[in-house]
């Protein structure tokens, strides 16, 4: 990692400047069509300053980043630490073709996202509430901080290398980690701990609890809920997370199964069994 | 009074949304993030906290992947964590009634951000055009404030009307139906659950799920433990996947390559 960010001093001072503008990436915007344009150019703005002296040549390459932007954003400095090398590419050799920085940019966003939404939505956040709502559901505020702290530590560490890898390894590295097979097996690994995730959270954060009970002539009325948890503790929690994730799986609409539970549980208190 | 407090909520809000854009996605706009700020904003950190966190479970799996998003829980949270300390309405009943506003909020939200920002993209051409540096900044945070202040004022009026009626219709709700309410917030988290299972769902990882459930409801391990056997599984896994990625290669080619594409992950990791 040393070796990686071991450039010379103007690369560096350029490079930890569009690591620091990068965090306002998606601040502001211009619709959909131009989506994340004008951040992306805020944030590349050092490269295009530092290789266009002559205002048209500046103006060109600003107008050649307005199109639609999207990458995950921890992992886009990437994106941007490699468009800053072609930028100094085509400022130094005149038969550059710039169509190529919007190619590879555009490229990236697909693969770059699908590494980037895995790892840090699907698994560091997931990791990150796990921790954090098991804490806060009892009102600390270790929970919070901790939920904080666990998410943005790695994004912050990656969004700062990968800066510096975009900008030194170029569009050939992604290509050579996905032929490796490196990225399909990290990827299985992290959806892995992301279930096993998931799974922990369902069962403490997914509860049931029925008032149902049965009065025996003589003695204690029998509670159905034990009967249930001697069948399987979490027995329905369970089966509801299931059952809602074969109904989002079949694609029914999520908003559906939002409706669909919260009518449930209504129809469940007004007769009685919660 | 009231006034006030609304404004803390519409700034609650602001610094939540807003600020989680432009301070990198840090995540200061999910629920367990926005029920802090909001519970320090208006007096009462403990409660902003536990519904925050309750939310948090619910709306875990709606995420904004891409643009698209299912819910935007930031406004239900300050309004569920106001409409509790203002009115006084009862905590879990609060969380069920931010579950349709989250929803309802999305729509908005997407229509705000891909709709009518697009007034803001010719400026955005012109700009380049021009090769305008510092317009070009204006831009960027000029459609910010603009973005989130409209968002912000949405929940200032909400509070400011919605406090009396909100609690009011509290009051109406009879006990087996508030009940109900009540189980909605205990249910809810199983649909957020699911949209992340969807996401890391396949067949043969499937156990895992079963893996990670039983350890909280039968071992009742706590979830740092949970994570750290899951870190373990999840590398055992991977050295075995590896090792048959490297043999169905074969050959001495195979051992070239392989040790060329290991030190590639040690670099990757590093």
């Amino acid at each position: 990692m040393s070796k990686l960010t071991s450039l010379p001093k103007e690369d560096k001072k350029m490079l930890n400047s569009i690591f620091f503008r990068s965090f306002a990436v998606f601040a502001g915007g211009a619709g959909a069509t131009k989506a994340g344009a004008s951040g992306f150019i805020f944030s590349v703005m050092p490269a295009l300053k530092r290789y266009y002296k002559k205002h048209d040549d500046f103006a060109d390459a600003m107008t050649r980043h307005t199109t639609w932007y999207n990458i995950t954003q921890n992992v886009g400095t990437f994106a941007m630490g490699l468009v800053a090398s072609m930028e100094k590419e085509n400022s130094e050799n005149p038969d550059f073709d710039t169509q190529s920085i919007a190619a590879i940019k555009a490229s990236l966003m697909g693969p770059m996202s699908g590494i980037g939404d895995a790892i840090f939505w699907g698994v560091i956040r997931v990791i990150a509430a796990g921790i954090g709502v098991n804490l806060a559901m009892q009102g600390s505020i270790l929970g919070p901080v901790l939920f904080f702290l666990i998410y943005n530590i790695p994004s912050v560490l990656c969004r700062y290398y990968m800066t510096y890898l975009g900008y030194s390894l170029g569009s050939t590295f992604i290509e050579k980690i996905y032929s490796s097979g490196a990225m399909k097996i990290m990827t299985k690994a992290a959806s892995t701990l992301g279930l096993m995730m998931v799974g922990a959270m369902a069962a403490s954060n997914v509860r049931f609890n029925t008032i149902i009970s049965m009065s025996v002539p003589e003695g204690e009325p029998i509670m159905l809920q034990t009967y249930l948890d001697s069948i399987f503790v979490g027995l329905v929690p369970l089966a509801l997370t299931l059952l809602c994730l074969y109904l989002l799986r079949k694609n029914v609409n999520v908003n559906l199964v939002l409706a669909g539970v919260l009518v449930l549980a209504i129809l469940l208190g007004i007769f009685g069994v919660v | 009074m009231l006034v006030t407090q609304a404004l803390l909520a519409a700034l609650a809000l602001f610094i939540s949304y807003g600020g989680n854009w432009l301070i990198g996605q840090c995540m200061i706009e999910r629920p367990i993030m926005v029920g802090l700020i909001a519970g320090i904003l208006l007096g009462d950190v403990t409660t902003g906290i536990i519904i925050g966190a309750s939310l948090e479970a619910i709306f875990m799996g709606a995420i904004n992947i891409g643009g698209a998003i299912s819910a935007e829980p930031a406004s239900a949270t300050v309004l569920a964590v106001a409409f509790t300390v203002t009115s006084g309405i009862d905590q879990e009943a609060a969380i069920a009634l931010a579950v349709p506003v989250a929803v309802v909020s999305a729509f908005f939200s997407i229509f705000m951000g891909s709709v009518v920002m697009n007034i803001f993209a010719p400026v955005l051409d012109r700009v380049a055009a021009r090769g305008d540096e510092k317009g070009l900044y204006r831009m960027q945070f000029g459609t910010w404030a603009f973005k989130y202040f409209i968002f912000a004022s949405i929940v200032f009026i909400a509070v400011l009307l919605g406090s009396a009626p909100v609690a009011a219709l509290i009051n109406l709700i009879p006990a087996n139906v508030m009940a109900g309410l009540k189980a909605c917030g205990a249910l809810l988290p199983a649909v957020g659950m699911s949209l992340l299972m969807k996401m890391l769902w396949s067949k043969e990882l499937a156990v895992y799920f079963f893996a990670g459930f039983i350890c909280v409801s039968y071992l009742h391990l706590p979830m740092i433990g949970v994570a750290a056997i899951g870190v373990i599984l999840a590398v055992v896994g991977a050295l075995r996947d590896k090792e048959i990625f490297d043999l169905k290669k074969g050959g001495t080619a195979a051992a070239s390559t392989a040790g060329g594409s290991s030190s590639e992950e040690e670099e990757f990791f590093a």
